[in-house]
């Protein structure tokens, strides 16, 4: 019999993205966080009512704060049911007894909840900028009014000051970090569900090695630098270091918001690094997933 | 010569049980060749192998020793499940999407696209009887549509060879009659149907050769009729006969010496009769 089949196929790809894309979004949870987040960066447009450096700090702060909390959240709890759930209901079967590799099987659902997460981030940003734009307006009048006596180059002084704290481009970079950052969390919590039996114990495994890929870079450092440390010790913070993502290295966003210019290289490093991990547990759960009976 | 549309060859399947010495065999020695064209039925008590070994030819299970092959390619090829399609037993499907969206995601999984797709949407959708349900969630669906739009899911590929692990399990006679009378329409396009049927009535309906598995192994195998035909006895029916008439017949039988082991009024099946009773409801 002669073959029409592709070993890969970027329609069949997609037609499993968009099949988890639109299993998401009619998830209510993803509403509950979406409306949680809107909220809080709402919220903090009246909470903040000091100094207008500091008024626009906290408000750089309590968003890309929110944005990062909420899109690991999403990440880690609307993978981890994606394939329980399929095999619970045998619909796994049903997709794979097609001409369908696994690979593209999991790299289908990857992208889903990755277009999502790419939604929601930019849903949020523009509420943010939005946000933000409307305050600096505000700020930019309220000083124009109150100095109306002063004379051209204080008022300009003044309005450059305002705007010198106001947002720059590089918070979209800050931006893109939270998205590689909830992209990993997505790829690494897709592996452990391949292998986890319950989507409770994919998500608690998933908030223990969120605390320890933030933790560990502090602990290495430490450790490290105590003279007593033994090759023990070293092979064992290796062996974390290769295992859990280092999810420190993805603190750029808290420079940015300190307003902390960063180089492009060292911009590029962490988008670098991001993406090896993505690749390295996207490549780790199709091994475990291809061992898998279903 | 052609291949057989499925071909198992000494298959053995063996599932490790953590904890214990005694793994699992579910599959031992299996050996078995569907040909092209026609419906098989592989029987078999709970917990046999049917679904295991359905499994393993669709490339879902590995096999632990031997090896199985859909038209000449071994199973653990993707492009072997080209021509193929699956009905699994008591099917769920994404309960979000409507059973118009369903097709079209598993006709896109096997490459269809276009108007190509739609049509054969379209088609299917009538086929099923499903038309009027197509912009429905299949959340809404009841179990006989579910196994409706399951049905047409397996075809929409135009497969050459489609399995069925228990297609009416859970469905009323009559939507159990319309899956059979599909069946017989896939037998009569020349489509190979490999199935595991609950209701051994169907299989002596459909079926033009079965498989009896138990405890892993294959205990009989063969052509229908001859599996079940009693070698030395024959039926007559009658319309009318008089009570001397069939005694006249009891007084031949016995002189040619043959002897009548049953006289009774025909019955029809429990089947026909909710058939009928239910029709115009």
């Amino acid at each position: 019999m002669e073959t029409q089949h592709r070993p890969f196929s970027p329609s069949r790809i997609l037609a499993i993205t968009a099949n988890t894309l639109t299993d998401l979004t009619r998830q209510k949870v993803f509403y509950v966080l979406l409306i949680f987040a809107l909220v809080l960066i709402g919220s903090s447009v009246f909470l903040a009512r000091f100094s207008f450096q500091q008024e626009f700090q906290i408000l750089k702060d309590v968003s890309l704060g929110a944005m990062s909390i909420f899109t690991s959240l999403l990440a880690i709890v609307a993978t981890a049911r994606l394939i329980p759930q399929d095999l619970e209901d045998r619909t796994v079967s049903t997709i794979l007894a097609k001409p369908v590799p696994r690979f593209e099987y999991l790299l289908g659902k990857l992208l889903g909840v990755v277009c999502l997460l790419a939604i929601s981030l930019v849903a949020m940003t523009l509420l943010f900028v939005m946000v933000f734009h409307t305050r600096e307006q505000t700020v930019l009048g309220e000083t124009m009014r109150q100095m109306s006596g002063a004379t051209h180059e204080q008022l300009q002084d003044a309005l450059n000051t305002i705007r010198a704290n106001a947002l720059r481009r590089d918070i979209f970079e800050g931006v893109a970090v939270i998205f590689l950052k909830a992209s990993l969390l997505a790829a690494l919590t897709l592996f452990v569900s391949t292998f986890a039996t319950t989507n409770i114990f994919t998500i608690v495994v998933m908030v223990a090695v969120y605390f320890i890929g933030h933790l560990q870079t502090t602990a290495r450092e430490y450790w490290l630098t105590q003279e007593s440390a033994g090759w023990i010790a070293k092979t064992f913070l290796a062996i974390v270091a290769l295992i859990f993502p280092d999810l420190q290295a993805f603190s750029l966003v808290d420079e940015i918001v300190a307003g902390a210019v960063i180089p492009l290289a060292v911009f590029a490093k962490t988008a670098l690094l991001g993406v090896f991990y993505i690749v390295i547990y996207t490549l780790a759960a199709t091994f475990v997933f291809y061992g898998k009976e279903l | 010569m052609t291949d057989p549309a499925v071909a198992v060859e000494n298959l053995t399947k063996v599932f490790p049980v953590p904890f214990r010495r005694q793994p699992i065999v579910a599959v031992r020695d299996l050996n078995l060749r569907v040909e092209p064209g026609e419906v098989y039925g592989l029987l078999g008590p709970n917990g046999s192998g049917k679904t295991t070994t359905l499994k393993i030819i669709l490339g879902l299970v590995s096999p632990t020793r031997g090896q199985t092959k859909i038209f000449g390619r071994n199973s653990t090829l993707v492009e072997s499940r080209e021509a193929v399609g699956f009905l699994p037993e008591n099917p769920y499907f994404h309960r979000f999407l409507t059973g118009k969206e369903t097709l079209r995601f598993f006709g896109k999984l096997c490459g269809m696209n276009g108007s190509r797709l739609d049509d054969r949407v379209r088609e299917l959708l009538a086929l099923v009887g499903l038309a009027n349900a197509a912009h429905q969630r299949l959340s809404t669906y009841s179990k006989g549509m579910l196994q409706r739009i399951g049905l047409a899911q397996a075809l929409i590929n135009e497969p050459q060879l489609v399995v069925l692990d228990e297609p009416t399990a859970g469905v009323d006679p009559a939507g159990s009659r319309d899956i059979r009378d599909l069946i017989v329409d896939l037998k009569r396009r020349g489509i190979t149907v490999l199935l595991s049927p609950h209701l051994l009535s169907q299989v002596q309906e459909i079926c033009d050769r079965i498989g009896i598995l138990a405890k892993g192994k294959l205990v009989c195998e063969g052509r229908l009729e001859e599996l079940i035909a009693v070698e030395n006895r024959s039926e007559l029916v009658l319309e009318n006969a008089t009570d001397t008439l069939l005694k006249e017949i009891e007084k031949l039988a016995a002189n040619s010496n043959a002897k009548v082991i049953e006289r009774r009024t025909s019955t029809t099946t429990l089947e026909r009769l909710f058939l009928d009773a239910t029709k115009d409801e």
